[in-house]
């Protein structure tokens, strides 16, 4: 008996990683659909070390048992060595006849997957896709499967570069930036940084499982998702009118979707089913890019559909940026073009749709329309109208109101809520009459408004204030420092609009308060309370990520302090009234170097 | 003065002294304001606080950090509150910050013309002559990284305060030794427990103790 326990003991202590043996490039697409990936061997890199690990995210994906220590140790650091650290034997390592020891070489396959982006000169998605990644494969836990894929894995013939020169690159070819298949430590801190931020928040993401520190900056970076399908990975075979492979990628997308529990009610009738995925799609899409709007989240969304993920996720963080203030005019400059901007996106975002409704209607029909087709198509006046939706209620919840005042006010007041919406766009859209001017990464023209400020203090001030404020009181709350004594002028109209914010603001508690029957302050004191959470003062921007990214690469430390340097970052990121209790109070360590960080985040709160 | 001194702790542990706070209230719709030590995470600690003061009825609170840019237009308000509280973090960073913006003196006055001020750890310190409490004891102690040489604070009182007091060897020595340098009691209080001063009168919640001329003495709780 005793000598059984041991060995069970035992057993269980030597599997406990064994998890990760699951990511070794098998994955169910390369059976469902062929033509969607190109396969490479791998090969095991002997140099590399574990610079970051998200002991959580591992928790969530069943990598690493609930109750794991936050700490690194050497089995699990060589576990993540052994899945993660491996460099693809590409063409150039083939035509080149470049040997490497046998015993290096892993046993399966990885996937490069194919996609299409605007950047590649075909626009058919026949040589896009993963040009410096692979997917390591999926792994399943509490009924959802995530995928798993990491960049900087080595350069595939997937990548501009090897489009537009018609060759194929030696991985980590210094003649080549984008296209020599390696990947940024710093791109894998930023990235980590700002998806944690944003899954934090409840905006949909990627998120990094593991950076791979290698020499010179390199670095392999893994994400994981639930469906790292993108759109792209429809519009390939859409633009190549290969219905087979189109058909095949639809069924491999809605099986997963059904499988994670995400599309429970997916009609079995097949027609049924192509309009519910619209339907579906129209709603994500809408919702997203209201989000992001309001969230001021610049993501660079076009017509290709790569950037993004086919349930709002944001994915590629390089060109991503989380605005202070509704800077619409910021544009990022990708050397051969300017980006959208962040008012733009709903247009890219609608065009997607309608891309969508066009695939759709391909599926059905065998036969591919021209998008002109389907301008007035069904799906995007849905796509209006939960836009408009959406925008209304995150306004409502970014005032303050709860679940119950934002239903009650959107159902039997839309006309206040629309009204108010209105002077709260005018305040935030107003320029600087400096004009544009250039910025690190881009152009813009700066707004001077920040609403953040109106909506944290004036529940509070009305708590006591039986009349308005003045004019001058409420320029003097909203004024950031873009702002110049010559945009600060009060012309009529602005007053008129001062006056019309103030007005369907209280109109709006005072409603909400005759209806639950708690008196006016009450009420004002409530939203005071959520309000300082969603609207605090300090917000994190992507001027600020670039910092803080650069702030933790000088720090020399090991995976866990990096990773603990993070959570603890984190905690003071939180916009979401409804977490502060999950947040874990007492665990905080507000040590110097986290308070260094706050600093950075207060210093650029109103940047871009 | 109506004064109110807390050990530390959280709301939970602080419910006799939130009750005794209240009950020096004369309003019958009291405006609490918190002023939080550092604003980095004044919105989760207000966030508990006013959660907590709900239950006391206390429908009108004011969130007032002071270590970020604020308007006069609130200034006023937080003036005319019937209790101002004082949160709890580094005692050097707050003291600074509410030096740097001339709130020590605007608070004093708060308090000697009748409002209720309050404080919790740090923020109970800050209401002493000063605030060198918080450098002791070296294994438990607040970091002055803003090199603040002045360490004099709101002198209401003529006794010092201790907050997060363990009764242990390590701390009794620390705060013996230390009150044998000064000519005025130190209070010394654990979490949970603290200091009403109402007027004239002082009375103590909690386990509370005096360090003077290097004795200790327990003192007898309300």
């Amino acid at each position: 008996m005793k000598s059984l326990l041991h060995s069970t003991v035992t057993k269980k202590i030597i599997n406990k990683y064994d998890r990760f043996a699951q990511l070794n490039g098998n994955h169910p697409l390369k059976e469902l659909v062929p033509e969607a990936y190109i396969e490479y061997k791998a090969r095991q890199k002997k140099s590399g070390k574990v610079y970051y690990f998200n002991f959580a995210l591992a928790k969530q994906l069943g990598l690493i048992s609930d109750d794991h220590p936050e700490k690194m140790n050497d089995e699990l650091e060589q576990k993540i060595l052994e899945t993660f650290n491996i460099v693809i034997i590409n063409e150039y390592d083939n035509i080149h006849h470049i040997k490497h020891p046998p015993d290096t070489i892993k046993e399966n396959t990885y996937m490069a997957t194919r996609y299409l982006q605007l950047q590649h000169p075909g626009k058919q998605g026949k040589t896009s896709g993963d040009g410096r990644s692979v997917w390591n494969g999926q792994v399943t836990h509490h009924g959802v499967t995530w995928d798993i894929s990491s960049c900087g894995t080595g350069a595939t013939r997937l990548s501009p570069a090897s489009a537009k020169m018609n060759k194929f690159f030696k991985t980590g070819d210094p003649s080549i930036s984008y296209g020599c298949g390696c990947s940024e430590k710093d791109e894998g801190v930023s990235t980590s940084l700002f998806s944690e931020v944003m899954y934090l928040n409840g905006i949909r993401t990627e998120r990094v499982l593991a950076i791979i520190e290698h020499k010179n900056g390199l670095a392999i970076n893994v994400r994981a998702h639930p469906n790292l399908i993108r759109p792209s990975h429809f519009f390939a075979p859409l633009k190549q009118n290969n219905y087979e492979y189109l058909k095949k990628m639809y069924d491999y997308y809605v099986k997963r979707q059904r499988e994670n529990g995400f599309w429970p009610d997916y009609p079995k009738d097949e027609m049924a089913g192509y309009e519910y995925f619209l339907t579906k799609l129209a709603n994500v899409f809408a919702t997203m890019v209201a989000q992001f709007e309001d969230e001021y989240i610049f993501c660079w969304l076009d017509w290709d559909g790569d950037n993004i993920l086919m349930d709002g996720s944001i994915v590629d963080y390089g060109s991503v940026r989380q605005f202070g203030l509704f800077h619409h005019e910021y544009r990022y400059d990708d050397v051969e073009r300017y980006s959208t901007s962040i008012s733009e996106q709903k247009i890219k975002a609608k065009y997607l749709i309608q891309t969508f409704a066009q695939m759709v209607d391909f599926l059905k029909n065998h036969i591919k329309r021209p998008i002109k087709s389907f301008e007035h198509h069904r799906v995007l006046k849905e796509f209006e109208k939960i836009f408009e939706f959406q925008k209304d209620k995150n306004l409502l919840f970014k005032i303050g109101f709860n679940n119950a005042q934002v239903a009650h006010l959107l159902n039997k007041h839309r006309k206040t809520v629309k009204d108010f919406r209105s002077s709260f766009s005018y305040f935030e859209r107003i320029k600087s009459t400096k004009g544009i001017k250039k910025v690190a990464d881009g152009i813009n023209w700066s707004a001077i408004f920040c609403m953040r400020d109106i909506l944290r203090e004036y529940p509070q001030i009305m708590q006591f204030r039986e009349g308005r404020l003045t004019h001058e009181e409420f320029i003097k709350i909203i004024k950031s420092s873009y702002a110049t004594r010559k945009d600060l002028v009060l012309n009529p109209y602005r007053k008129q609009m001062v006056g019309l914010f103030q007005e369907k603001y209280m109109n709006m508690v005072e409603i909400v308060a005759a209806e639950i029957k708690k008196s006016v302050k009450n009420i004002l004191c409530e939203i005071t309370m959520r309000s300082s959470v969603i609207n605090k003062y300090d917000r994190i921007t992507g001027d600020a990520v670039t910092i803080i990214v650069d702030k933790i690469l000088a720090v020399k430390q090991g995976p866990e302090e990096i990773y603990q340097i993070m959570h603890d970052f984190l905690y003071f990121q939180n916009h979401d009234p409804s977490k502060i209790k999950q947040l874990e109070r007492h665990k905080i360590k507000n040590t110097k170097g986290v308070k260094n960080l706050l600093e950075i985040v207060r210093s650029y709160r109103e940047g871009i | 003065m109506r004064l109110v001194f807390y050990g530390g702790g959280d709301e939970e542990e602080n419910i006799s002294l939130n009750h005794a706070l209240i009950k020096l209230v004369k309003s019958s719709n009291p405006v609490i304001t918190f002023i939080p030590a550092c604003s980095y995470d004044a919105d989760i600690e207000f966030s508990y606080f006013a959660r907590h003061f709900k239950k006391f009825n206390i429908s009108r609170m004011i969130n007032f950090p002071v270590d970020i840019p604020y308007t006069d237009i609130l200034l006023k308000e937080v003036l005319k509150s019937d209790i101002i509280y004082l949160g709890g973090g580094n005692t050097f960073y707050f003291l600074k910050k509410l030096k740097d913006v001339g709130l020590i003196s605007k608070f004093k006055k708060y308090a000697i013309d009748g409002g209720i001020l309050s404080g919790l750890s740090a923020g109970a310190i800050i209401m002493t002559p000063n605030v060198k409490t918080a450098s002791f004891p070296s294994f438990d102690c607040d970091l002055n990284e803003e090199k603040l040489k002045n360490l004099s604070s709101m002198n209401l009182v003529d006794f010092e305060f201790f907050p997060h007091y363990k009764n242990s060897i390590r701390y009794e020595d620390e705060l013996k030794k230390y009150s044998n340098k000064i000519n005025r009691p130190l209070y010394a209080c654990p979490d949970g427990c603290g200091i009403i001063l109402d007027q004239d009168k002082i009375s103590f919640i909690g386990k509370s103790y005096c360090f003077y001329k290097g004795k200790k003495i327990l003192l007898k709780a309300a």
